[in-house]
């Protein structure tokens, strides 16, 4: 339908400004890996603990992050505290 | 060489569309191969997608992709992200898609596969992903305001009130039927019912991992949840041979609907990483993994078509549900072709994810495409299936009685040769022990689904496991539902509420809390179980009461599109909202009419309420109900039966007279009126 990401550009399209997204464009398998993971996490809706690291790290720098596990509460809460959309 | 490709592509694919529909359309007499069904799907879809929906893009709503979305100016990391295309695409698509395009289809099978089919395709490409579209644009150029909001945005408050009254009272009904599927799917089936149960204990282990065990370990908890929950499939037939264990998990239908109703009641009480969550991790790697592997298995196996192209049925006779193809055949089959509740999707976390404005046309068009081709895949499992076997699983007992023996006799006699020894083997080979009358369409899914990956991977000796992969694929997501849509509705009760008596508006305060939640149960409940219980009621009832309110649904979003446009002073392209909407008006209305005040009490809710409160007066009991007091419950179900549909039919007509209104004014203004976020405003908006 319409073209595949480019290789090079899946780190920038995921929006992952991961430490090692540049490793992710020559190719380094964990840091692909890890984009990987992030895609289907994101797919299943699942909370993305790294992905909120690195936008914490880009907007708000120098303000303190939520531990992992109070991420995941926040998270799940805000998705499904209300029922969450969903269809039949 | 873009070019040359695509000169090339595009008449191929319409080449291959072409000789899969004339496989379809001439092969009469003999078996057609599945695979010539799922071809002309897709191709139909490829040019769909490539022509008309670039065409919407382009010339009706002048999609900019240089206009920040709302994802963009907003982007805080929680709600608002900006999010890669595909990866949207994948995270819408695991939205919308549910249980509705696996049920329809496989009930709307019994006019053969050509009506179903051609439904699908021409509903999909004219309404179904035009609505999604359409309403995701109109969202996010709204900065992902929901649909009852736009409602009253750009229709007024009164619309915008009704428009949640509707969804509400759809909400209910979506419920019940969705329990009533499970319901139908695991009476008298120790084995699901063991598979089904042990998921609660799963998810609550793989909560607590998450939340005290290693704290936001989500990949790891869905890691060890599908091992055992395919441990579970396994044990399950041990349960099931078990002669202690088998009889403590085999219910009847009205104890099944009692668990259920508790069930819900307890499960949306609980914190949501307790139960909710990861259950819902669980459906959705299920859902996907089981929707590819049909796909795959349909072309490796490629099946014949066992069901004819038409079948007498669609003369309005049929045993699964009556009346005839026009208008039935348009409500039995909504999710597929074009489906309401998307709607509610596509104005809900999907808008405040697009990251650019140009996506909308593949995440919007594209997500119910590939909707629609799992609908479109439900119907060939169903198909595949001998027409004998698919009547004995789908006729209600009052028809075809409750011995393989009287089930034969009727359904030979409709034409459909087969002999009590098959019904009894196809119910060995899943490892049931009746497969009669579970309509529903999820059992009759899972046994065509058994036989493609049966002789895909496995054998026959395998079946029985894949009949059961497959009934606790549905029934996990259908689970989910219940507790999401529980919540759901509790909030939309106590929204209400509060403006009848505030402090039962609080969401925080427990007593309001626990009123919403038995209010939404009670109302689910009650349909569901009456749906259990009354002999006449059930799928043939709930899931027409649900096809027209969905559909009804989809008109309004449809309306609020169509307003929209004129009101962007685009009325020259209106028709591609337009002619959609009619076409949900008339078939909606009509079906929605004629469930009312058809004379024919198998079609006419109140026809059938007054032939039995008239035999109760008299003192006579009508078949197949035992008592007078059933057969007054019965009465009464029917009328209640007929307000529902009556208030949709209502509703729906009110929507269309506001939106007219709305229409005749914004054409005589000079200028567009629709309520956009500004290019200007929207390209200066400060990121959050």
């Amino acid at each position: 339908m319409t073209a595949a990401p480019r290789k090079g550009d899946t780190a920038a399209m995921l929006h992952m400004d991961h430490p090692s997204a540049e490793d992710a464009a020559q190719g380094g398998l964990r840091a692909r890996a890890r984009i990987l993971c992030s895609a289907c996490r994101q797919v299943f809706g699942m909370p993305d603990y790294e992905r909120y690291l690195a936008h914490a790290a880009e907007r708000h720098p120098g303000t303190p992050v939520l531990t992992r596990g109070d991420y995941f509460v926040q998270a799940i809460e805000r998705k499904y505290g209300t029922g969450g959309a969903r269809c039949c | 060489m873009n070019k040359l490709v695509s000169v090339l592509l595009w008449p191929a694919i319409a080449v291959i569309g072409a000789f899969a529909f004339a496989a379809l359309a001439l092969g009469r007499g003999e078996s057609v191969n599945s695979v010539w069904l799922v071809t002309a799907a897709l191709s139909v879809y490829f040019i769909a997608y490539r022509f008309y929906s670039k065409f919407i893009a382009d010339k009706v709503l002048r999609v900019d992709a240089s206009r920040p979305t709302p994802a963009v100016r907003h982007n805080d990391g929680l709600d608002y992200v900006p999010t890669n295309k595909w990866v949207l695409y994948g995270h819408h698509f695991a939205a919308i898609a549910g249980a509705g395009p696996l049920v329809g289809p496989v009930l709307a099978a019994q006019m053969g596969f050509l009506p179903g089919t051609l439904w699908i395709l021409v509903g999909v490409v004219i309404a179904g992903a035009v609505q999604d579209f359409i309403v995701l644009f109109v969202s996010v150029r709204r900065d992902g305001k929901s649909l009852g909001e736009m409602i009253k945005m750009e229709l007024g408050p009164i619309p915008g009130s009704l428009a949640l009254v509707g969804v509400l009272a759809i909400m209910i009904i979506i419920l019940a039927v969705l329990a009533l599927v499970v319901v139908k799917a695991l009476t008298g089936s120790p084995w699901g019912l063991f598979t089904i149960f042990a998921t609660i204990p799963i998810a609550l282990l793989m909560g607590c991992y998450m939340r005290f065990i290693r704290p936001g370990r989500v990949g790891e908890a869905s890691a060890f949840g599908v091992v055992l929950l395919l441990v579970s499939i396994f044990l399950g037939r041990v349960v099931a041979e078990d002669p202690t264990w088998a009889p403590l998990f085999t219910l009847s239908g009205p104890q099944l609907a009692w668990a259920l109703i508790l069930y819900g009641a307890v499960a949306a009480s609980l914190p949501v990483w307790l139960m909710l969550a990861p259950r819902d991790y669980l459906s959705t790697f299920l859902k996907i993994g089981t929707i590819v592997a049909l796909a795959l298995g349909i072309y490796y196996v490629a099946p014949l078509l066992a069901m004819p192209a038409t079948t007498r049925f669609i003369d309005g006779t049929g045993p699964v549900f009556s009346g005839k193809l026009f208008p039935f055949l348009f409500i039995t089959i909504a999710c597929g072709a074009v489906s309401g509740f998307h709607s509610l999707i596509s104005s809900g976390t999907t808008p405040k994810m697009i990251e650019n404005e140009s996506h909308m046309r593949f995440i919007g068009f594209g997500g119910m495409l590939a909707e629609s081709f799992v609908a479109v895949m439900a119907l060939t499992a169903a198909c595949v299936l001998d027409p004998g076997i698919y009547f004995a699983m789908n006729a209600p007992a009052a028809v075809i009685g409750t011995t393989a023996e009287s089930a034969a006799q009727v359904i030979s006699n409709w034409g459909f040769t087969i002999t009590p020894e098959m019904i009894n083997q196809t119910a060995r080979d899943i490892g049931e022990t009746s497969i009669l009358s579970r309509a529903g369409g999820a059992p009759t899914l899972a046994v065509g689904m058994a036989q493609i990956l049966g002789q895909a991977l496995g054998g026959k000796s395998m079946e029985a496991f894949w009949y059961h992969f497959a009934i606790l694929f549905e029934a996990l997501f259908i689970l989910t539902a219940v507790d999401a849509g529980t919540r759901v509705g509790r909030f939309m009760i106590q929204d209400m509420l509060g403006h009848v008596y505030k402090p039962l508006g609080n969401t925080e305060y427990l007593p309001a809390n626990l009123l919403g939640t038995g209010l939404c149960v009670g109302l689910w409940g009650y349909f569901l179980y009456q749906g259990v219980v009354d002999p006449l009621g059930g799928i043939n009832t709930l899931w027409q009461l649900f096809g027209v309110g969905n559909q009804m649904l989809a008109g309004i979003a449809l309306l609020l599109c169509t307003s929209v446009l004129v009101k962007m002073k685009r009325q020259r392209y209106v028709w591609v909202t337009l002619l959609p909407t009619a076409w949900l008006l008339i078939t909606t209305l009509t079906a929605g009419v004629q469930k009312i005040f058809d004379s024919d009490p198998k079609i006419g809710f109140l026809a059938l309420a007054r032939k039995f409160s008239d035999a109760a007066a008299q003192g006579t009991v009508l078949a197949p109900a035992k008592s007078i007091a059933e057969m007054q419950r019965v009465a009464f179900n029917n009328y209640l039966d007929a307000v529902v549909c009556g208030f949709f039919v209502v509703l729906v007509v009110a929507m269309c007279i506001f939106a007219v209104k709305i229409c005749l004014q914004a054409l005589k203004a000079a200028n567009p009126t629709a309520q956009e976020i500004p290019p200007l405003a929207a390209a200066q908006g400060s990121p959050a």
